[in-house]
């Protein structure tokens, strides 16, 4: 929006170059030079676009239309079955494949067009700890290091600050090949941050871990977004995705089903919010949803009903109002939010009928 | 200069690994030293028509092996995948994967020939001919090494496809026949052969003579098929890369 006093008064003004132009002109050129800032403003914001994204393997298409934004600084979970496309996207986003259509831009390049420029400013991490079995740790840190063109300096400092960081201190000498599952993880994600990347893919990172490691390697994911990174993460464990994801994409059959932060998605998806009573005395399923409509469903579990309300106020109504009737007292209520499992399933369960309705 | 640096890294990371360890070494000296011994025993002139041969060979086998093997473990293991993922041009993987394997090869026939030359007094008319030789040679044959490992994805696989031609090129490329003494259908043959070059060009580094009209011949030779390879194997990664 222009000030006031930025406006010239007269309907024709002289520009720089001594030419004229109109009010119209002007107004044209501030907006364009507006729009060039928020698309630069934009940009940074951004640290992936990618629009229309298509890759066939032969007649299957593993990616269909795929578009999403991933904001600077957070932690984006793209999240789908075997076989969604999942592996698919992150390999054209790093570079290591080509895609049949679409656009990706990377920090504002575009990795195909720019692939060493692009992957200067990333690390991944795949899903399997694949460093160099037969390097100690620390080389293993300093070689990835070399390849990325740090100085020797900048190197040394790098690695002895990772092992620090990661907890690896002690098996800096110690070949990679001997190192347990969880720190191999540990070290892998070590070195994809040699270089300090703008953006960090991960790809199922806790897989495979023990509950320990897998919370110590979240706790890390944490850290790392606190440093100013953005992490693009790919993972089964929809726990985990719900703990660590700002944002979340949910991909099917190579098209995205959902989008939108965990909480919105659970709340649109995740469906009917469970609530486990506990009676004085038995009651059975069936006489709740005799009564009360806004219970969906009702199941024993650990000697208490669970029940699925759509309407939660009306559903606890209810209840009370059928305990009064029949004089019963409820000893114990709880109330669970749909889980982003919850919603992921729902979402695997439509496309399931939908991909029944496609089919001849 | 930065992607020449990353070359480097890559190669001294490879030596480090794989390259520097005895048993390698060793293997890599043995062989063809039994070898050329075996011949020495029953004839020890005749030896000196062979060794130029089965240095080459060495060169060949010593280098497609070691350059073939390293990346197809490095794809199994997952650890190729991270040069990909580097900042890292083609260019910059193959000249990386390729120096190392070819040092190895020099390295192990520079030793081969300097114990022959000891032990067996090996003549040496041209040095810098012999090098040259090995140079070349040792490029050559480890990018055919790099070459057929993006195209397999088992060790055994890999040595199967080398094995396919490397065991005719002995025959055909004046290892055990020089080459001015193999009957004349044959010489077209022998001469498409990168193995037949680098022999001639050790040869010539040997005795100072050479069964072409000039040791130029198989100096450019050599390098037109080093040009021919070095297209081959950068459209070869290409296209596994994305694949």
């Amino acid at each position: 929006m222009l000030r006031k006093d930025e406006m010239p008064e007269a309907e024709g003004v002289e520009g720089r170059a001594g030419t004229m132009f109109s009010r119209a002109d002007y107004e044209m050129s501030r907006r364009r030079e507006g729009a060039s800032v928020r698309q630069n403003e934009s940009e940074t914001q951004v640290a992936v676009r990618v629009a229309g994204l298509s890759k066939a393997y032969g007649d299957l298409r593993a990616l269909d239309g795929v578009s999403f934004e991933v904001p600077m600084r957070r932690v984006f979970a793209y999240l789908g079955p075997n076989g969604a496309g999942k592996t698919t996207t992150i390999n054209i986003l790093c570079g290591l494949l080509e895609r049949d259509g679409g656009e990706v831009s990377i920090l504002g390049r575009d990795v195909a067009a720019d692939p060493v420029l692009v992957k200067s400013r990333i690390g991944v991490v795949t899903e399997n700890s694949n460093l160099y079995p037969e390097l100690h740790c620390r080389r293993n840190l300093e070689y990835t290091g070399e390849l990325y063109g740090l100085s020797a300096d900048r190197r040394r400092s790098r690695a002895e600050s990772l092992l620090n960081d990661f907890g690896l201190m002690d098996k800096a000498g110690a070949p990679f090949g001997t190192l347990s599952r969880g720190m191999k993880r540990r070290l892998t994600i070590a070195a994809a941050l040699m270089h300090e990347p703008e953006i960090l893919f991960l790809d199922e990172p806790t897989t495979g871990l023990d509950v320990p490691s897998a919370r110590s390697l979240r706790d890390l994911i944490r850290r790392i977004v606190g440093g100013g990174a953005t992490v693009f993460l790919t993972t089964h464990n929809l726990f985990e995705a719900e703990e660590l994801a700002d944002e979340i994409v949910v991909l099917i059959g190579g098209r995205i089903v959902e989008r939108g932060k965990v909480s919105d998605i659970k709340r649109r998806i995740g469906g009917a919010r469970c609530l486990t009573v506990s009676f004085s005395q038995s009651v059975s399923g069936g006489d709740v949803l005799g009564v009360c409509p806004a219970i969906r469903n009702a199941e024993l579990q650990d000697g208490a009903l669970k029940f699925e309300a759509s309407d939660l106020h009306d559903a606890i109504a209810q209840l009370v109002a059928f305990c009064n009737k029949e004089n019963i007292r409820m000893n114990d209520i709880g109330i669970r939010e749909p889980s982003l499992e919850d919603a992921f399933v729902s979402l695997l369960a439509g496309a399931g009928k939908s991909d029944g309705k496609d089919r001849p | 200069m930065i992607q020449l640096a990353r070359a480097l890294a890559i190669s001294r990371k490879d030596v480090e690994s794989y390259y520097g360890k005895p048993p390698l070494v060793t293997w890599g000296l043995l062989f063809p030293a039994v070898l050329i011994l075996a011949v020495y025993i029953k004839d020890r002139a005749g030896y000196l028509d062979v060794a130029p041969g089965i240095i080459a060979m060495t060169l060949l086998f010593g280098n497609t092996s070691m350059a073939a093997i390293v990346i197809t473990f490095e794809k199994r293991s997952g650890t190729f995948e991270r040069l990909l993922l580097s900042p890292l041009g083609m260019g910059t993987i193959i000249l990386g994967k390729a120096l190392s394997a070819a040092a190895y090869g020099i390295a192990t026939s520079i030793v081969l020939a300097v114990g022959l030359k000891a032990c067996m007094g090996l003549p040496m008319a041209r040095p810098d001919v012999f090098i040259a030789g090995l140079l070349i040679g040792s490029c050559v044959f480890s990018l055919l090494g790099l070459i057929a490992s993006v195209m397999v994805k088992e060790v055994f696989e890999a040595m199967t496809l080398m094995n396919f031609f490397r065991f005719p090129l002995l025959f055909l490329s004046g290892v055990f026949v020089p080459f001015a003494q193999m009957p004349g259908w044959l010489k077209p043959v022998a001469w498409l052969s990168p193995l037949t070059h680098a022999g001639e060009m050790i040869r010539f580094g040997i005795f100072g003579e050479t069964a072409f009209a000039s040791p130029w011949v198989p100096v450019a030779a050599s390098l037109i098929m080093f040009a021919a390879v070095c297209v081959l194997s950068g459209l070869s990664f290409q296209r596994y890369a994305r694949r």
